[in-house]
């Protein structure tokens, strides 16, 4: 019978409740106000490198291919971030892209086989990532598994059955032209892959604020325990969320295949590493039930725009990613700087 | 509607809630054992009981987390099954649960259409939400219990007040779903707020009754007797009395409820001969952000309580003095000693224990038994060498169970099943299995316990002082304060802004309060 929360002092004074001020756009405010630090370092971090190169970095034509690059990230972002939300993690992202982006690559128009689905094999490929995202969901939750463990096996199997796919031919690569350049393509000065990842987001920002579906996200990533008191059905809603993250992961794995041009197992290595890093500097916690898919969107900017300029100043590829990875581990020490001394086991 | 003084309603509509011959076991331990009572419509019934006499079991029973081996339960004469928390709520039962049950990281209406039955809700419609809506219902929903919390507030910035208050509000709503008089049940929704948070809580819950009947269960027996028509009291898994609130005394239920006379006597402040040389001397201790110059002394066989309110430091000043967080500048003198590198391995080997306000997190390792976490820290007998002997634990652990009539009395079971009270009781244990216990910080040892097991750790607390130890209190009131200390210190936003010793002078807890703010 003890009491977890911490408690109004002994013979304190009524704190002042502070639930009237202020709450009328209390929470878009605070929102906003928590990003600022995300928008400046972004910003900075254009600043430099513009300064850096001039006449490389700060042009149209890089932006594009900034965005185009982002695209990916952003798209397994969505679904990533939800998963996160939910004090859940989702490892199997590079496993599902392999599995959706060799299953969409068999499907069209290819030099191995004479099958071509057209769209429809987009539409197959998401169902393969909702399928492994649905058995992530499934044992995660009945068989109380942790979502670690379980999407570590998911990203194997993922990768097994893309293998399986890929079999011994030859390397299958896509026929048509316009389908290996659709990502880089620009719509209004911006890369279709973009534009995509863009209605995705904004379909994920819907679902998270407005519909039963998001809320619970957050409610489950609060208190397991109490969302369930509070009759929220926990692992039907995990399901579906692990599901969600799979056909997001999916759609990353179609367009990855298509920017590649041919069938790769391998189509979404180092996507993961980015994505987690992206939504946990960007603020959500991996605690769960704080943060959002908007902040996500400045994490993979941030990071993207980071290693683009690298690049075009020099920087050896090979450091790059040791740069990525002290990044990561600043902003996470700079977001968790206040809870230092009570850091909590992360589910 | 009007309200009836008649306890059994000879009325010819059925009692809203009756309960008849309910059981129900965990395992081998039966912690109800027949339980029979009902409760009439607009009427406030206390449930009280001391820890471990099965108020939670009972309570869950009927909220439908847990189902019952055997028995009725029946809602205005119908006989109703809960297998989930939502039938209970479908059926009209509205629950306030002790320890807080609203999302803290969603705002005050989703919390409170949560729990509602979605297909009467218009605010969510195919599973979309509908702010405005859910806004405006919620704050129809909080009007009625005349709250003007604005809905759109996130529970997280709500004072614990206020979250009584949504919690109130939401329990209140099933009678929308069943348009019959709705069953409240507040377990212990006073155990968490202030003095006059509390008046504006009893306020409230006597309004309820005009709309609904109420389960009110709470330690403070003061508290039932101002607010209930009529109490209940559950020991040990049955209910041995039911009383009229008007014809029964405090002493009388508290009596019921532990079924011997067992409350002790204010504690005698007169410790005669010299004062003894203090055992720990603080001066000018100083930690950036938390406290500065503190200087006092804790002497064996006395008290000294700190009092202040939220970021007064004195949770901060403990654990510095205990070790477990560091301090920038001054010292502590151990036995006269001033010590060099201060650690709470350090202090532990001194002789210092902590027992830390939030024993769930800090105090108690709940997956091992509670003979284990009993000798966790002053193993004694029970450990040679790197070698752990299980009898010679459970031999210390029988012992103390005994001392400190720990419920149920089993050392092998995981501390964790415990409930709140004998959890406190055996982390006690812990330190005072200590053979060289020489200081004692208590981080409100007392909070959240029913008075049995209050007066048990209470008694527990004063034996150690009376066998030598120095205790530092921090007090869940000021009256508990006044009562346990020899010493009184005063802290305000990090330093001592007054003390006093009880011995010359008692002061009340109006002049404490004036100190502290």
């Amino acid at each position: 019978m003890t009491e977890t929360k911490p408690h109004p002092e002994a013979g304190a004074p009524t704190s002042a409740p502070r639930a009237r001020a202020g709450a009328r756009s209390g929470l878009r405010r605070r929102v906003e106000l928590k990003s600022v630090g995300e928008v400046g370092a972004l910003i900075v971090i254009i600043i430099v490198f513009a300064v850096l190169n001039p006449g490389t970095f700060a042009t149209l034509k890089n932006f594009q291919t900034i965005l185009d690059q982002a695209s990916l990230p952003l798209i397994v972002g969505v679904g990533a971030t939800m998963v996160i939300l939910m004090g859940s993690i989702d490892l199997s992202v590079e496993g599902v892209m392999g599995a959706a982006g060799m299953t969409f690559v068999l499907l069209s128009a290819n030099s191995r086989d004479t099958v071509d689905l057209g769209f429809f094999a987009v539409i197959v490929a998401i169902g393969v990532g909702m399928a492994l995202g649905l058995l992530s969901g499934l044992i995660h939750t009945r068989i109380k598994v942790p979502s670690f463990i379980v999407t570590l096996g998911v990203w194997y199997i993922g990768l097994g059955v893309a293998t399986l796919l890929f079999g011994e031919a030859a390397i299958p690569t896509l026929n048509s032209e316009s389908l290996k350049l659709w990502p880089s393509r620009l719509t209004l000065g911006l890369p279709r892959s973009f534009l995509l990842a863009l209605a995705l987001i904004i379909l994920g920002i819907l679902i998270t604020r407005f519909t039963r579906l998001g809320r619970y996200t957050y409610a489950i990533g609060n208190n397991e325990a109490i969302a369930r008191d509070n009759g929220v059905p926990v692992a039907r809603y995990k399901v579906y969320v692990f599901v969600l993250a799979g056909a997001a992961s999916a759609l990353a794995g179609v367009v990855g295949s298509m920017q590649l041009g041919t069938g790769s197992v391998t189509v979404g290595i180092g996507t993961l590493f980015l994505t987690i890093a992206a939504v946990v500097i960007g603020g959500t916690s991996l605690g769960g039930g704080k943060g959002g898919i908007t902040r996500t969107v400045l994490g993979v900017l941030l990071l993207t725009t980071l290693n683009n300029g690298l690049i075009l100043s020099g920087v050896s590829p090979n450091i790059q990613s040791a740069v990525s990875g002290a990044v990561l581990i600043a902003a996470i020490v700079a977001a968790a700087w206040p809870y230092r001394s009570r850091l909590r086991i992360v589910k | 509607m009007t309200t009836t003084d008649q306890p059994s309603p000879v009325t010819a509509t059925a009692p809203a809630l009756e309960v008849e011959n309910v059981t129900k076991s965990f395992g081998p331990v039966q912690a109800l054992k027949g339980v029979s009572f009902r409760i009439a419509r607009n009427e406030v019934v206390g449930l009280i009981g001391e820890n471990g006499a099965g108020k939670s079991t009972l309570l869950k029973i009927l909220t439908g987390v847990h189902q019952p081996d055997s028995g009725v339960i029946r809602l205005s004469g119908e006989t109703v099954r809960f297998r989930r928390p939502q039938d209970a709520v479908a059926n009209g039962i509205g629950v306030v649960h002790q320890e807080q049950s609203l999302l803290t990281n969603l705002s005050v209406a989703e919390n409170i259409a949560m729990n509602a039955v979605s297909s009467k809700d218009q605010a969510i419609r195919f599973g979309v939400y509908r702010w405005r809506k859910l806004n405006e219902e919620a704050a129809e929903v909080l009007n009625r219990v005349g709250s003007s919390i604005d809905p759109r507030t996130i529970v997280s910035n709500l004072s614990f007040i206020n979250r009584q208050m949504v919690e109130v509000a939401r329990a209140l709503r099933v009678d929308e779903v069943t348009h019959t008089t709705p069953v409240v049940i507040l377990d212990e929704p006073t155990s968490v707020l202030e003095r006059n948070e509390t008046e504006v809580l009893e306020r409230e819950i006597r309004r309820l009754k005009d709309i609904g009947s109420v389960i009110f269960v709470s330690h403070r027996l003061d508290e039932v007797l101002r607010i209930c028509d009529r109490v209940e009291v559950l020991r040990h898994g049955e209910l041995v009395a039911h009383r009229n609130t008007d014809s029964v005394s405090e002493d009388e239920l508290f009596h019921l409820m532990i079924g011997q006379d067992s409350r002790a006597k204010r504690h005698s402040r007169d410790k005669g001969g010299h004062r003894p040389e203090p055992v720990l001397a603080v001066r000018d201790l100083t930690r950036k952000g938390a406290f500065r110059n503190v200087s006092f002394e804790v002497v064996p066989r006395h008290t000294v309580a700190i009092v202040g309110s939220i970021g007064s430091g004195r949770e901060e000043l403990c654990r510095a003095i205990f070790g477990t967080e560091p301090f920038h500048s001054g010292s502590l003198l151990v036995e006269g000693k001033q010590v060099r590198s201060w650690s709470m391995r350090e202090a532990i080997g001194r002789g210092f224990g902590y027992v830390p306000s939030e024993r769930r997190v800090e105090g108690m390792v709940g997956g091992l038994t509670a003979a284990e976490n009993l000798t966790l820290t002053h193993p004694g007998k029970s450990r040679a060498g790197l070698v752990l002997k299980r009898r010679a634990r459970n031999d210390i652990a029988k012992e103390w169970f005994e001392r400190l009539d720990v419920r149920p009395r089993n050392p092998g079971l995981r501390l964790e099943r415990f409930s709140g009270g004998n959890q406190q009781k055996v982390v006690m244990a812990k330190w005072l299995t200590a053979e060289n216990l020489k200081v004692l910080i208590l981080d409100h040892p007392l909070r959240g316990l029913d008075p049995g097991a209050m007066e048990t750790v209470a008694a527990q607390i004063r034996a150690a002082s009376d066998a030598g130890t120095g205790v530092v209190l921090l007090a869940d009131t000021l009256e508990e304060a006044i009562e346990m200390g020899d010493e009184i210190l005063v802290m305000r936003d990090g330093e001592v802004t007054a003390r006093y010793d009880l011995s010359v002078e008692a002061p009340t807890a109006v002049d404490l309060l004036a100190k502290m703010v």
